[in-house]
């Protein structure tokens, strides 16, 4: 049966007073009014917020909305030994900007980034919660690391990530993954992040590893990227829509999270034409055991468009079902 | 004239008027309060340019909130959206284009005539550029990017005659996305062009945080006079790579970190200015903080300004240039 399931962002604040909670709460833990503790409570009251609003919109697997991180690479480079962070660096081709990891020595997992999130998220999420780490190769191109020979860095980052994947699963995270949009700008390194799928991938057990991509596409890297040892296959097929074409000639062995609604504009999109368009697919890929999200992350959006594109992953994917 | 000093265009509005701009978006004040203290604040910025001896002055921008929506809320075909974390705890709002551009009336010339009037000294014209704006909105409206800006580029050329008309001689289109995608810098061309066509005001275009390795070979395709880069915040790292590839028009050469509170030293900003001599005529080469000043705090913009132009009379007096 066809699933939902987003991304991993979701908007932490709205436009009404009440959903402005968290901007409020930072704001007053940056003047010292409010304690590490109360800054806590609230962050939690909103993963919950997110989480019921993405359950209440028809997502089957949602995620936290990733509402602790400050950004998708200094939130992993903090708990790293061996990588400082520094300051603020445009993300892609978004208007929003991350904390640049700097990398001073070797790349060492140290403390679980996500996973003690995750346990709490779990608690609170009445039904199965995807985790979300950001990818080695990822990692490794968006830091600053000078002199550093790539191949060696992505290792590096690799057997980072391979332990809070490990992390994850003592937490009980059964649904795990892992973030690559940097290779959508750099396709030739896909035997670099071939590699660092299989480190991750001996970590992973019994949980289901999905290696999602966004940003642009993979059309050229599609038959290198449904071979890897994952048992999902994430793609961006709104910015990177010429992946479609290539779905089309070479299909996919692994089920796919369709990545249909865009993320980046809030123009409506039309599920009936996007259902139609997947189920041209039918017979090249495992439609039936795959998922229908946004393109990417919906923090690029303002929560009330955020929770519409919810809702049209929903509508696109019971289409798409009555159409296999 | 050599080593002529400017700005960027913003700088921090002053207690007073931030007060006053959240009153009045909770409608507790009325219009003509706020223009008033917009207009005060306005000038106390041109009065402390002009004594500080500032040649080309800017207005401070301290009647509009972000630089994008502002152009949004002044054009037919455009919403502005509700709040878009840009990073941390910072929200902004973008603009949501929802039908065909259009200009209802000149947008940016009233204020501009009215500051102008202030002062002998040129003021700029400020405009945020076509691409910024169309990379920046969300497109409800329009087939293609490109569509949307060019349809940007027509109003905003509109407004640009409109600028010169009033008296500006010097315009600057902002364009701070410029490198956001690499692949569409020849749309930055076309579109940027499309608003420069015809006028003979000195035109200019300010970008700045991006990866300029790949922009360089653009920089003097871009259809302007004068290029305003941020230079400091990296450690003047461009400046080697103009060796290889000299530019051929003017620069506006950033001396000025504008995003941390650390003051810079006088030694300091005549250093970097006696590095861009190395590579610029004087006669071509202004002085300018990297980008607008306005996440600063009103004490730290005016230090760091009175350190640029204390500097850059020392290079002067220095080098006996006039």
């Amino acid at each position: 049966m066809v699933s939902t399931t987003v991304v991993g962002s979701y908007p932490r604040i709205g436009d009404a007073p009440e959903e402005q909670a968290l901007r409020r709460a930072i704001a007053k833990f940056d003047e010292g009014v409010l304690t590490e503790k109360e800054l806590r409570k609230i962050e939690r009251s909103v993963v919950r917020e997110v989480i019921q609003e993405q359950r209440a919109a028809g997502i089957a697997l949602p995620t936290d909305g990733q509402v602790t991180w400050y950004d998708s690479q200094s939130h992993f480079a903090r708990h790293l030994s061996g990588v400082e962070v520094d300051g603020l660096v445009r993300y892609f081709d978004t208007n929003t900007y991350y904390r640049q990891p700097v990398v001073g020595g070797p790349v060492r997992w140290r403390e679980p980034s996500v996973a003690d999130e995750w346990r709490y998220a779990s608690s609170v999420a009445e039904g199965p919660l995807k985790a979300v780490v950001t990818g080695p190769y990822t990692l490794a191109s968006l830091a600053k690391a000078d002199g550093r020979p790539k191949p060696e860095l992505v290792g590096e980052f690799a057997d980072a990530i391979a332990k809070e994947v490990r992390a994850l699963r003592g937490a009980g995270a059964n649904r795990i993954q892992v973030d690559e949009p940097a290779i959508t700008r750099n396709p030739q390194d896909v035997a670099l992040l071939s590699q660092s799928l299989e480190t991750i991938a001996s970590e992973k057990g019994k949980a289901w590893l999905c290696l999602f991509t966004f940003f642009g596409d993979v059309a050229g890297i599609l038959d290198d990227l449904t071979a890897l040892p994952v048992d999902n296959l994430g793609l961006d097929l709104v910015q990177g829509d010429r992946t479609w074409k290539a779905l089309a000639g070479q299909g996919s062995r692994v089920p796919l999270t369709l990545g249909v609604i865009d993320a980046r504009n809030t123009r409506r999109d039309d599920p009936g034409r996007i259902a139609k368009a997947a189920v041209a697919l039918k017979g090249k890929v495992p439609l039936g055991e795959s998922y229908v999200s946004p393109s990417n992350g919906l923090e690029f959006l303002p929560r009330g468009k955020a929770r519409e594109k919810l809702r049209l992953v929903a509508d696109t994917a019971k289409l798409l079902e009555a159409g296999l | 004239m050599s080593l002529l000093t400017t700005s960027v265009g913003s700088f921090p509005k002053p207690g007073y008027l931030t007060k006053a701009r959240a009153q009045h978006s909770r409608d507790e004040i009325p219009d003509e309060a706020l223009r008033a203290l917009e207009e005060q604040a306005t000038k106390e910025w041109i009065a402390f340019q002009e004594d500080l001896g500032i040649d080309i002055l800017v207005d401070g921008e301290q009647y509009r909130g972000d630089m994008a929506t502002y152009f949004a809320e002044n054009l037919e075909g455009c919403e502005v959206s509700g709040l878009v974390r840009s990073y941390g705890n910072r929200y902004y709002k973008k603009p949501v284009v929802t039908g065909e551009l259009r200009r209802e009336g000149p947008i940016t010339v009233d204020w501009w005539r009215w500051a102008q009037g202030l002062t002998t000294r040129p003021l700029k014209g400020m405009l945020t550029g076509p691409y910024t704006m169309m990379d920046w909105s969300f497109n409800e409206h329009y087939a293609s990017r490109e569509d949307l800006a060019l349809a940007f580029a027509k109003v905003l050329h509109q407004e640009a005659k409109d600028l010169e008309a009033a008296g500006a001689r010097v315009i600057q289109i902002d364009e701070p996305a410029l490198s956001t995608r690499t692949d569409e810098l020849d749309l930055v061309v076309k579109a940027l062009g499309a608003v420069t066509r015809g006028l003979s005001a000195k035109t200019i275009t300010h970008t700045c945080y991006g990866d300029y390795d790949r922009v360089f070979p653009y920089f003097n395709k871009l259809p302007v006079d004068q290029i305003d880069l941020e230079m400091s915040n990296s450690g003047l790292d461009l400046l080697d790579r103009f060796r290889r590839d000299p530019l051929k028009k003017e620069i506006a050469f950033g001396v000025i970190d504008v995003h941390t509170h650390v003051v810079e030293t006088e030694p300091q900003v005549r250093e970097r200015i006696e590095r861009a001599l190395e590579f610029f005529a004087p006669d071509k080469l202004y002085v300018d903080p990297d980008c607008g000043l306005k996440t600063r705090t009103v004490e730290e913009a005016k230090e760091k300004l009175r350190v640029m132009v204390n500097a850059t009379r020392a290079v002067r007096e220095a080098r006996g240039l006039r």
